[in-house]
């Protein structure tokens, strides 16, 4: 048997039934960047039916360090990661459907897609959208796996629909400032290598249907230092949380940030839609190996990364300059300002 | 929320202007010339009253006043309905895109000769320049804003109309920032304007008024209530300009803005705004990153342009909203004023006040920006 998925259906937790529901699932991946292209490879090359791929970004320079799947040509051409992503992927496996969504990921676009996935992969570099993915996947009894990673660390754990959840752990997302990103700490590619190996392996029980054998907890590993290991959680959900409790799913009516291109200027603002304040000095002093020109005055935060000019407010708004396209202006602010 | 952008919209609008807007949704409910009920003659003669309240001010009949959406709409259809090929257009560098844009639009479609003129010293007008420019250029319409809506600088309107009637050139003033706030019987042969702005109206509503004899063709045919057997739409002023169904309740609205905002109280009004802005003005000076962009002299509308070398017009506007001051930044829909003013990159941050702002609630705007 050489079949193109024989050593992989020879794995006991796996065989032919295994691999059969592998063809038939649904898997949505948000953010195509290095988690997500690890995750996307695999879960191709693993036979996954229907894999949906969902970012906003282009590919850049910067990624190639760490996000397979994309080549100096997409570098070159700007590329949008999900299309760059599922081009690639065409060429490894062109027996199952990948679908490219260059789009934001908000409850809306969530609730526009033609099917319900079976899974949800966290492929993102910030908390507002991970808060997202938790409530949504939530309110639709979807699993989900979470997963990040930052300088040689990372985290990963599966969050089932009846719990505990993201939020179980921490109630809010963490402050902008508060933790590192890839532009501040740096990112080493086997943390990003490990992590995916977690969640690609806990998908594969999922969508084979192994729910009894997925882990629990929160897996994290130090891959400068060697170590790697699941810390336990709580098996129940928290009691007061509102998402576990379906009371409420605060990310589903906390709104998108607004990002509007201002008339006649290279310009947009993004202002996030509850006005949590920023602590600017702390988000200054996390910006400070990473950025050019960081000024702090009394009333706002200025620097410069990207090729655009950022000036951040106390109430958490923030206006660019260079860019005229909101969703990359939004994809700017994420990344470099971080949770709104 | 300290409010500050009236050149853009006034706001609030009188108690007595809202109650006659629902007055029309509770108990009215029809449209002018639409029926024979009691309530028609009522509301028929409350907007005939508006016309002529209009053309009092305007010095021209009330019968020569027609409503339209706004002074974007008025403009659209003096400058598309009096126009013709190759015809030559005189305007000016401080002009909204109200009148930009259709002037440029025309002039691709029938071949316009346009000249823009520039701003004198100081972003000023002078009579000269107007009168040099009419006798060189010849042109069949001269069209201006009566002030800018950048700079607040009013210009001479009675003196330009003058000159313009005397080189047999017809005018079309845009009133937008001056109705309510200044004295519009200037001569012009056309007034275009806006209900929302200083005359404290109702949005969506704006009126378009012109001489007899100056040879305008309406551009739109539809219902008018009249003249039902006609397949043709009626010639007659005001129903030549206005087809379809009315925005009364916004006719009704500016009717009682008309009658709360008495002519004789107006210099009040306009000097009590002006002292607020006066104030501003010396307080923001006395920080030497703050350049006003202010006309020098003569008269100004309560409007208030300025730029800081420290800080994008934009990150002022967003420190202001977040101490919940509401005015407006960037370029103001003026297109040709900032090569003038030297501000194309980022405009201006334009504080507008109305009548009933005080200098305290004024200065909240400089005591804001301390640093």
């Amino acid at each position: 048997m050489n079949g193109r998925y024989s050593r992989q259906v020879r794995v006991a937790g796996i065989g032919e039934a295994g691999q059969a529901a592998l063809g038939s699932s649904r898997v949505l991946i948000v953010g195509i960047g290095a988690l997500g292209t690890h995750a996307a490879d695999a879960l191709a090359r693993a036979g996954v039916g229907r894999l949906w791929l969902c970012d906003r970004d282009v590919v850049d320079r910067s990624n190639l360090q760490r996000q397979v799947l994309f080549t100096e040509a997409d570098a070159d051409a700007a590329t949008p990661k999900a299309v760059a992503a599922a081009q690639r992927l065409a060429a490894v496996n062109r027996e199952i459907e990948i679908v490219p969504h260059v789009a934001d990921c908000s409850a809306a676009f969530l609730d526009a897609l033609p099917e319900r996935p079976q899974l949800v992969l966290d492929g993102t570099d910030n908390f507002a959208t991970r808060y997202l993915l938790n409530d949504w996947c939530a309110r639709a009894g979807i699993p989900w796996l979470y997963a990040g990673a930052v300088g040689t660390e990372g985290a990963a754990m599966v969050v089932m629909p009846a719990g505990p959840c993201l939020r179980c752990l921490w109630p809010e997302p963490p402050q902008a400032g508060d933790v590192g990103t890839c532009e501040t700490a740096g990112i080493l590619a086997p943390a990003i290598a490990a992590v995916t190996a977690f969640q690609v392996a806990e998908s594969l029980k999922l969508l084979c249907g192994r729910d009894a054998e997925v882990t629990r907890g929160v897996f994290t590993c130090d891959v400068w230092r060697g170590s790697y290991q699941v810390v336990a959680t709580a098996s129940a959900p928290a009691p007061e949380c509102p998402v576990c409790n379906r009371t409420a799913f605060p990310a589903l009516v906390a709104g998108a940030p607004s990002a509007v291109t201002l008339c006649g200027r290279d310009a947009v603002q993004v202002d996030p839609p509850r006005r949590t304040p920023i602590d600017l000095d702390r988000l200054a002093a996390s910006l400070a190996h990473a950025v050019q020109d960081l000024v702090r005055t009394p009333h706002l935060l200025r620097f410069a990364a990207d090729g655009v000019r950022f000036s951040v407010f106390p109430g958490g708004r923030a206006l660019l300059f260079g860019v005229q396209d909101p969703l990359r202006a939004r994809a700017l602010y994420d990344r470099w300002i971080g949770a709104c | 929320m300290l409010y500050l952008d009236h050149a853009a919209t006034s706001f609030p609008k009188p108690a007595a202007v809202t109650a006659a807007v629902l007055r029309w949704y509770h108990e009215l409910g029809v449209s002018p010339g639409r029926g024979d009920s009691q309530r028609t003659t009522e509301v028929t003669r409350l907007v005939e009253q508006t016309r002529q309240g209009l053309g009092r001010r305007l010095g021209l009949p009330g019968t020569r006043v027609a409503f339209t959406s706004g002074a974007t709409e008025s403009l659209n259809l003096f400058l598309r309905g009096f126009l013709r090929p190759g015809d030559r257009v005189l305007t000016t560098a401080f002009e909204h895109s109200s009148v930009a844009r259709p002037l440029q639009a025309l002039q691709r479609e029938r071949q316009l000769a346009l000249q823009i003129l520039p701003s004198g010293t100081g972003g000023s007008l002078p009579v000269a320049a107007v009168q040099a420019a009419l006798a060189t250029f010849a042109p069949r319409l001269f069209v201006f804003t009566h002030a800018s809506n950048v700079t607040g600088a009013v210009f001479d309107a009675a003196a330009f109309c003058a000159a313009a009637r005397a080189a047999g050139t017809t005018t079309l003033l845009d009133v937008s920032q001056t109705a309510g706030w200044f004295d519009l019987q200037v001569g012009a042969d056309a007034f275009a304007g806006s209900a929302h702005k200083a005359l404290l109206g109702p949005p969506g509503l704006g009126f378009l008024a012109v001489r007899e004899g100056v040879p305008v063709v309406g551009q739109k045919q539809g219902g008018t209530g009249s003249s039902r057997a006609l397949a043709e739409h009626p010639a007659a002023w005001p129903t030549a300009f206005e087809a379809g169904t009315p925005n009364t309740p916004a006719i009704l609205g500016l009717h009682a803005a008309l009658h709360e905002l008495d002519d004789a109280g107006m210099p009040t009004r306009r000097a009590r705004a002006q002292a607020a802005i006066d104030a501003l003005a010396a307080a923001l000076a006395a920080d030497p990153r703050v350049v006003l962009l202010q006309p020098p002299s003569g008269p100004r509308t309560p409007v208030l342009s300025f730029v800081r070398h420290d800080l994008d017009p934009a990150e002022i506007g967003a420190i202001l909203d977040q101490a919940d001051i509401h005015v407006r930044t960037g370029h103001h829909c003026a297109p040709w004023v900032h090569a003038w003013l030297g501000t194309e990159a980022g405009g201006t941050v334009r504080i507008s006040p109305g009548a009933d702002v005080t200098a305290a609630d004024i200065l909240a705007v400089s005591a804001a920006l301390v640093d």
